[in-house]
C-alpha cells in the first residue's frame, strides 16, 4: 500500500467501528416507540418518571405505520404505543407482542380545524354544508385516509355524516396529522381534521367544532409489550397506566379510552 | 397489472417530472453556461444557492417552498391575486418541488460538459465576428449536447424519485401531487399493503434504469455526432 492512502484507509475501518461504538454507548434504558400525536405528552411522562425513580427511557416517535413496520422486521422497541388497533392487531396476529401486556391507554376527539383568524362558523352534523365552507377552491387538510389512523378516523366521520363524498375531491393527504395541522396552521387549507390534542398544541389554528363520538370508531391508543421486552419496560408500561401519567394525559387534552366494544 | 390508482400515479409522475424538466433545463443550461464561463460578483454565492437543494434535507426544501410559494407566502400570494394561480397542492407545485430539487444536478451535468469545450472554439469565433449569443447557439450549445440530454435525462428521472420536497409542499393529492415514490410510502402505511409497494418500487426502478440507459446511449450518440469533423 502507497503512502498517502493508507490514512485513508484507516479513515475507513475506524468508521466501521463506529456504530459498533455507538451501540454499546446507548444500551442503557427501554427503548419505547410511541405515535407522533403522543410526542409532547409521553417525553412529559418520561421526565417524570426518570425524576420519580431515577430510571430513564428512550422514545422514537413516528407515525405508527412505520414504527409497526420497524417492530415486524425486528427493531429493538420494548414497548409500542400505536395510534389504532389495525397495526396492533398486526403485530399481535404475527405474535410481536405479549397479548397479557396489551390495554387500551388513552382515547383522543376529532375536531375541525380553520386558522386562528378565520371566522368561519360550522356545526358538524349530519348534512352540514362542509364544500361551501371551504370556498371556491379551499382545501380539506387530512392525514392520508388510506392510512394514516387520524385520517381513516376522518373519512370514516365523514362518511357517516354523509358529507365525504361532496369533498372528497379537496382533500389533501398528509403523511401524519402534525403536516395536516401545519397546513392549516400556515393558512394554506381553510379547513381541516385532526385530533383535538394537536389542535390544542398549536396556537395558530382554532377549534371549529368536535366530531360527534359516535360518527367514528372510538379512538384509541393500545399499547403493549414486544416480545423481547425486559422488566423495566414493564414497569414504565405500568406507570403510563397510573394516576401521576393520566394527570399528564388529561392535561393535554386526552380522554380515558372508550370501553372495548364487544 | 397495476390497479387504476397505480396507473394514475405513474401518469401523475410522468407529467410531474416531464414539466419540471421542461421548464428547468433552459434555466438550468443558462445557469451552467454563467458558472462556467462568465465572471461577475456573486459569482460562489449563485454557485452555492445552485447547489443548496443537493445538500439540504429535502423537507426543509419543501419547507422553504411553502413559505414562499404557499398561498400566505409572498410569491404565492403575489401569483393568487395577479394570476388567480395556486402552486401549493397542485401538480405545478409538485413539478416546482421536484425541479428544484433535480436542478443542481442538471446544472453540474451541462456545466462540465461546458467546462470541457476547448475556449479556443469559443474565442476562433469571436475573432470572426461572431456576437455572444452566435457563438453561444453555433458553438457552446451544440458542443454541449452530450451535458444537456443527460441532464435532461437524469433530472427527470431524479423527478421522479423525489419524495421529501413533494410530500412537504404539495402533500399527497391522488392524481395530482402524488407520484411513485408517495403511491410507495402510503402503499407501506397500509397493513398487508407490501405487494401494491413492490409493484410500484420494481415500477420505478425500471423507469430508472431505463432512463440512465437511454441518456448513456444518446450521450454516446451525441459525442459521436458532435466529434464529426
Amino acid at each position: 500500500m502507497r503512502g498517502p492512502l493508507r490514512p485513508l484507509v484507516a479513515l475507513m475501518l475506524l468508521g466501521l467501528a463506529w456504530p459498533m461504538t455507538r451501540a454499546a454507548a446507548t444500551a442503557s434504558g427501554p427503548l419505547v416507540y410511541a405515535a407522533a400525536s403522543l410526542t409532547d405528552v409521553l417525553q412529559q411522562v418520561g421526565a417524570d418518571y426518570q425524576r420519580e425513580t431515577g430510571k430513564a427511557v428512550k422514545f422514537s416517535f413516528g407515525s405508527t405505520a412505520t414504527l409497526a413496520r420497524q417492530i415486524e422486521s425486528g427493531a429493538r422497541a420494548e414497548l409500542f404505543v400505536a395510534a389504532d388497533q389495525e397495526w396492533m392487531n398486526h403485530l399481535a396476529g404475527r405474535a410481536l407482542v405479549r397479548r397479557a401486556s396489551r390495554r387500551d391507554l388513552v382515547g383522543n376527539r376529532l375536531v375541525l380545524v380553520a386558522p386562528v383568524a378565520s371566522t368561519l362558523q360550522l356545526e358538524v352534523a349530519a348534512g352540514m354544508p362542509l364544500r361551501a365552507a371551504l370556498g371556491q377552491s379551499g382545501r380539506l387538510s387530512l392525514a392520508d385516509p388510506a392510512s394514516v389512523p387520524a385520517g381513516k378516523y376522518a373519512k370514516a366521520a365523514l362518511t357517516a355524516l354523509g358529507a365525504w363524498r361532496e369533498v372528497e375531491s379537496r382533500i389533501v393527504a398528509s403523511d401524519n396529522v402534525r403536516m395536516a395541522l401545519l397546513f392549516v396552521a400556515r393558512g394554506e387549507a381553510p379547513l381541516g381534521i385532526v385530533y383535538l390534542t394537536d389542535a390544542q398544541a398549536e396556537p395558530r389554528v382554532r377549534v371549529v367544532a368536535e366530531f360527534p363520538p359516535g360518527s367514528h370508531p372510538p379512538i384509541v391508543y393500545p399499547a403493549a409489550l414486544t416480545t423481547n421486552a425486559g422488566a423495566e419496560a414493564a414497569a414504565f408500561l405500568e406507570y403510563l397506566s397510573g394516576t401521576a401519567a393520566r394527570r399528564r394525559f388529561d392535561a393535554a387534552g386526552f380522554v380515558p379510552a372508550p370501553m372495548p366494544q364487544p | 397489472m397495476l390497479s387504476p390508482a397505480e396507473w394514475t400515479a405513474l401518469v401523475a409522475s410522468l407529467v410531474v417530472g416531464a414539466r419540471a424538466v421542461v421548464i428547468g433545463l433552459p434555466l438550468a443550461v443558462a445557469t451552467a453556461w454563467l458558472l462556467a464561463r462568465a465572471q461577475f460578483r456573486g459569482r460562489a454565492l449563485l454557485d452555492a444557492l445552485v447547489h443548496a437543494p443537493l445538500v439540504l434535507p429535502p423537507v426543509v426544501v419543501g419547507y422553504v417552498l411553502l413559505l414562499t410559494f404557499g398561498v400566505q407566502g409572498p410569491v404565492g400570494r403575489w401569483l393568487d391575486s395577479v394570476f388567480g394561480a395556486r402552486l401549493v397542492f397542485t401538480s405545478a407545485g409538485a413539478s416546482l418541488a421536484a425541479g428544484v430539487m433535480a436542478f443542481p444536478i442538471m446544472v453540474r451535468a451541462v456545466r462540465l460538459s461546458i467546462e470541457a469545450i476547448d475556449p479556443g472554439l469559443e474565442l476562433a469565433a469571436r475573432s470572426l465576428g461572431a456576437g455572444r449569443l452566435d457563438r453561444f447557439f453555433s458553438i457552446t450549445l451544440p458542443l454541449a449536447m452530450p451535458g444537456v440530454i443527460a441532464a435532461a435525462i437524469v433530472g427527470f428521472a431524479a423527478c421522479l424519485g423525489e419524495f421529501g420536497a413533494v410530500i412537504t409542499f404539495a402533500a399527497n393529492v391522488p392524481g395530482e401531487t402524488q407520484t411513485l415514490p408517495l403511491a410507495i410510502y402510503s402503499a407501506l402505511q397500509t397493513p398487508g399493503g407490501e405487494a401494491a409497494a413492490l409493484r410500484l418500487a420494481l415500477l420505478s426502478l425500471s423507469i430508472a434504469l431505463a432512463a440512465l440507459l437511454l441518456a448513456d446511449w444518446l450521450g454516446r450518440r451525441a459525442r459521436r455526432w458532435t466529434a464529426r469533423p
